[in-house]
């Protein structure tokens, strides 16, 4: 390929003494009395680059790949000023191709994600190559390659690193992962037989583009060591030109018939200039470092704070947008007028929203492309008085059913059975001799009151019970925390384990409506007999891991009885599988629950 | 926190069943003048408790419910009973004492006696306690001032019930209990006799009210006072009794079983304790593949639970096996 040559360097790499060289294709890096480049990176994959502070002992370039996010640091070895003018130059070429490259991911134009290929000749580790992780929504080849009951698929290096992924993302998945696959106990593909969901939720959240960060270029000084520093990068350098046009000029006014760059950026971390440009309404407690600065001071602005913005408003604003548009319906008709949304109310924070209403509009344009998006133009066309232009599709129900209309037969039937089954038969009792007792008992209720007594031991009793019951709760509520955290992590370990072991059971044994329809082959009939009982042989072991923590609740001070309480629903669902088990064998060994009998 | 409570009182007033209540078989009988007695001194301690302290009494009698006592009409001297003047008796608690014992009796004279009973308005009755109690808590906005709305009662509703659950008023109570619970009405209940009423289990633990089931009954007031005097903001601080468990399984609604784990329609949410073609209740029909695929695994789940004998027969497809988990029941402490 024929590459033009933009700079050369001698620095080295992974301490070795060697030549950079940049090209308007490549970044190389060739080990002294080599010919071959041992590193060769696509300047199409530089993502950012830091460098070391100028005037420090070494001089050093770290350069940030999108395939490796490590990146790789190269030191000069040059003496100083030489070694100091070779970065710079590397710097400037560099950030150009950076800055070239984030703008092309932003607007989707990926390039080819080809691998950084390193010449093979060197002993040195290598940047892995990456595969691209793209694949067809809906993940349905992935998918069925997991379900293919293939051991070790370790084959696919995208499913490998897509799991990874998933593992370090939810911690307590890995941790059961540790325990089960890691251990051995069961395979990595049975492991994700049943969590195929969560494998292409991770695929599609990476396939996601990621567009140009939104943030507005706001650096935050920070404090290390009592002073208040704010670190400059390159790439930061590059935004602040972006944002702040003005910063920019400056520079270039300045820089370096004036000022030194270290100078520059001193001052104008400063300057009214940078507390004019600020993102936020900051505190007043940085004000008093601001001071006076005859050179950035000429470059400041009035605060952007008119009934107009200064920046004329480009084209017409669309009515239906326009806060101004309902003006007229208030005032003199006697409706009260808009409190709520006053432009320009708050005057200290005019300049700031337009600042950000500009920044938002830049954002859009870098997105979009210049020109009037499809979607403003197609706006502009129709007529701007339609009402179809603010019906948003996305709230519109494209698939909206009537509903079934709920057509209760026979309702009575529906309460009849609601009725408690309480099943003794009424005792006959005579109505109206019913209703005569109770007028009757109404007749001497003053007497009865004045000797009005309560039957002690009733009382006590029902004191009593009333006592224990509202106790027992009261326990509850006390003494949650009680199990200790060692104890209760060998209980929820152990639970875990078994709930695995019973979902891969059930699954050999029920398989999930997507595998039932596959045809029956009588391999996959043995796959799914030896499976289970592979599990149910885990299953089996389950009881003694229980037995074995309530044995160790007493030396941690624990009542044993409610380690086993809370331990018995694991254990009921596991026996049942085991004698699912047990009676399947005794059927005759008939591996597969379908046959119909 | 301590402010002014408003208890309405729902008395359930089915004569049969407190004929039975009061049958010297029962183990612990309890007549309806007994009852009376118990429940005067509850209602005086509850205006004794606190000046302010408002009260309504409604009775759910045979084929109807009405009022009959409320402190705003006892305060009112063109609606309120005339009561004589007795010096050995606070005035407001035999006020309370006479109107609602006269009330009744002024009923059953009314109802003489039938041959056949009718059932107890207990809705009807519910449902005018909670339009009561929306009354008090929204005054007319003429009379309303300012203070009043820090001032509003405590409202609660306490249910004294001895018939066992009606199976047609399962709606009616439901919306009663929604009502009450957008209302912030809490319901208490105390089941003074028959077997534990489902329905007015499930209204006292969805409006955050206490169910008590009565066991020593002969210590009713103990019960009344331990459990139901303190109002529900001082409950916050005083722990009352409820029930311990609440079972929250359903019946099917084909054979009425209690079942663990049932079918359950999809349109109409009946519950079915095994698979069936068409919903019973509603008429949907079910995809035959769907209905092939619950019946095999429950095929194969039966053959599971009689694994205990492994010669034991083979049970037979369509024979209803009843599988009964433990440990489902939820345990609410």
């Amino acid at each position: 390929m024929p590459s033009t040559v933009l700079c050369t360097g001698k620095a080295t790499y992974k301490k070795q003494n060697g030549t950079l060289q940049l090209t308007n294709s490549h970044i190389t890096w060739t080990p002294d009395g080599k010919v071959a480049p041992s590193l060769k990176i696509p300047n199409m994959d530089h993502s950012s680059l830091l460098c070391s502070k100028v005037g420090a002992a070494q001089v050093k370039l770290k350069l940030v790949l999108y395939s490796f996010s490590e990146g790789h640091t190269f030191t000069f070895t040059n003496p100083a000023p030489v070694a100091t003018a070779e970065r710079e130059q590397f710097k400037n070429e560099i950030t150009n191709y950076i800055s070239r490259n984030r703008t092309a991911r932003a607007s989707g134009q990926l390039p080819t994600d080809a691998p950084a290929t390193p010449a093979t000749t060197n002993n040195f580790a290598a940047p892995p190559p990456r595969t691209p992780t793209i694949r067809p929504p809906g993940g349905t080849p992935r998918a069925s390659s997991i379900a293919s009951d293939k051991s070790g698929s370790g084959n696919d290096v995208a499913d490998y690193q897509l799991r990874k992924r998933v593992l370090l993302n939810s911690p307590e998945l890995a941790t059961l992962h540790r325990e089960l696959v890691m251990t051995g106990q069961i395979t990595e593909s049975e492991f994700w037989d049943g969590r195929e969901h969560l494998l292409s939720a991770q695929a599609a959240m990476e396939n996601q583009k990621k567009g140009k960060s939104g943030q507005l270029v706001d650096p935050r000084p920070q404090t290390v060591d009592g002073e208040i520093k704010i670190v400059i990068t390159p790439q930061l350098v590059h935004d602040i030109f972006e944002e702040y046009p003005v910063v920019g000029k400056a520079y270039s006014e300045n820089v370096p018939s004036k000022l030194t760059s270290e100078e520059f950026w001193k001052r104008y971390f400063e300057s009214k200039l940078f507390h004019a440009n600020r993102a936020s309404i900051r505190s007043s407690a940085t004000q008093h470092v601001v001071k006076a600065d005859p050179i950035f001071d000429q470059y400041l602005v009035k605060d952007d704070d008119g009934l107009e913005p200064r920046k004329p408003v480009a084209g017409d604003v669309e009515m239906f947008v326009d806060l101004g548009a309902t003006a007229e319906d208030h005032g003199e008709t006697g409706n009260q007028g808009d409190t709520t949304m006053q432009a320009g109310r708050q005057k200290a924070a005019l300049p700031l929203i337009r600042r950000f209403n500009e920044h938002s509009e830049r954002l859009l344009k870098s997105a979009l492309g210049d020109g009037p998006s499809a979607k403003r133009r197609r706006l502009n066309d129709s007529n701007s008085m339609d009402v179809s232009q603010i019906e948003l599709d996305d709230l519109k129900d494209s698939q909206a059913s009537e509903g079934i209309a709920l057509d209760m037969k026979n309702s009575q039937r529906y309460f009849e059975s609601r009725a408690t089954s309480e099943g003794d038969t009424p005792v006959q009792v005579s109505v109206p001799q019913a209703f005569n007792e109770l007028e009757s008992c109404l007749g001497g209720w003053e007497r009865s009151l004045t000797h009005f007594t309560i039957d002690k031991k009733a009382m006590e009793a029902g004191l009593a019970s009333m006592t224990s019951n509202v106790k027992s709760r009261l326990e509850v509520k006390t003494k949650r925390k009680e199990i200790p955290e060692n104890l209760m992590r060998q209980m929820s370990t152990c639970q875990t384990a078994a709930n695995e072991f019973l979902r891969h059971y059930w699954h050999s044994i029920y398989p999930p409506p997507s595998q039932a329809s596959l045809p029956l082959t009588e391999t996959l009939k043995n796959q799914r007999a030896a499976k289970a009982a592979k599990m149910a042989g885990y299953l089996a072991s389950t009881r003694e891991k229980v037995e074995a923590i309530v044995k160790a609740a007493p030396y941690e001070k624990v009542d044993p009885r409610r380690v086993e309480l809370a331990m018995r629903p694991v254990l009921d669902a596991v026996n049942k599988a085991l004698a699912f088990q047990r009676n399947r064998i005794a059927r005759g060994g008939t591996p597969n629950p379908q046959t119909p009998r | 926190m301590d402010r002014s409570s408003h208890l309405s009182v729902i008395l359930d007033l089915c004569p049969t069943q407190w004929l039975l209540s009061a049958q010297p078989s029962n183990p612990h009988p309890l007549s309806f003048d007994t009852f009376l007695s118990h429940l005067l001194v509850f209602l005086n301690s509850h205006i004794a408790y606190k000046h302010e302290n408002s009260l309504a009494i409604f009775g759910a009698l045979p084929g109807k419910s009405l009022l009959f006592y409320s402190s705003e009409e006892a305060g009112d001297p063109s609606t309120a009973e005339v009561v004589q003047p007795d010096p050995n008796s606070y005035r407001f608690f035999k006020t309370v004492d006479q109107s609602l014992v006269r009330r009744i009796s002024r009923e059953f004279d009314i109802l003489g006696q039938p041959d056949t009973e009718e059932p107890c308005a207990l809705v009807g009755a519910l449902t005018k306690a909670i339009c009561y109690i929306n009354r008090l808590l929204h005054p007319a906005q003429s009379l309303s001032s300012p203070e009043d709305s820090a001032n509003l009662p405590d409202p609660r509703i306490l249910i004294l019930s001895v018939s066992p659950d009606a199976s047609n008023s399962y709606i009616p109570i439901m919306n009663s209990i929604f009502s009450a619970q957008k209302l912030k009405i809490t319901i208490d209940v105390c089941k003074t006799f028959g077997p534990d009423s489902v329905f007015l289990q499930q209204a006292a633990y969805l409006t955050g009210g206490s169910y008590i089931y009565l066991e020593h009954r002969e210590a009713l007031l103990q019960y009344l006072v331990m459990s139901f005097l303190p109002t529900p903001s001082i409950r916050k601080i005083i722990t009352v009794p409820t029930e311990d468990k609440t079972d929250f399984r359903a019946a099917c609604f084909c054979h009425k079983h209690v079942v663990d784990v049932g079918y359950v329609c999809s349109v109409c949410l009946s519950i079915f304790c095994q698979p069936v073609p068409v919903c019973s209740t509603c008429r949907t029909k079910f995809p035959m593949k769907t209905l092939q695929r619950l019946n095999m695994t429950r095929a194969s789940s039966l053959t599971g639970t009689g694994a205990s004998q492994p010669s034991a027969s083979r049970p037979t497809n369509g024979t209803p096996a009843k599988q009964v988990y433990t440990g489902l029941a939820a345990n609410l402490r």
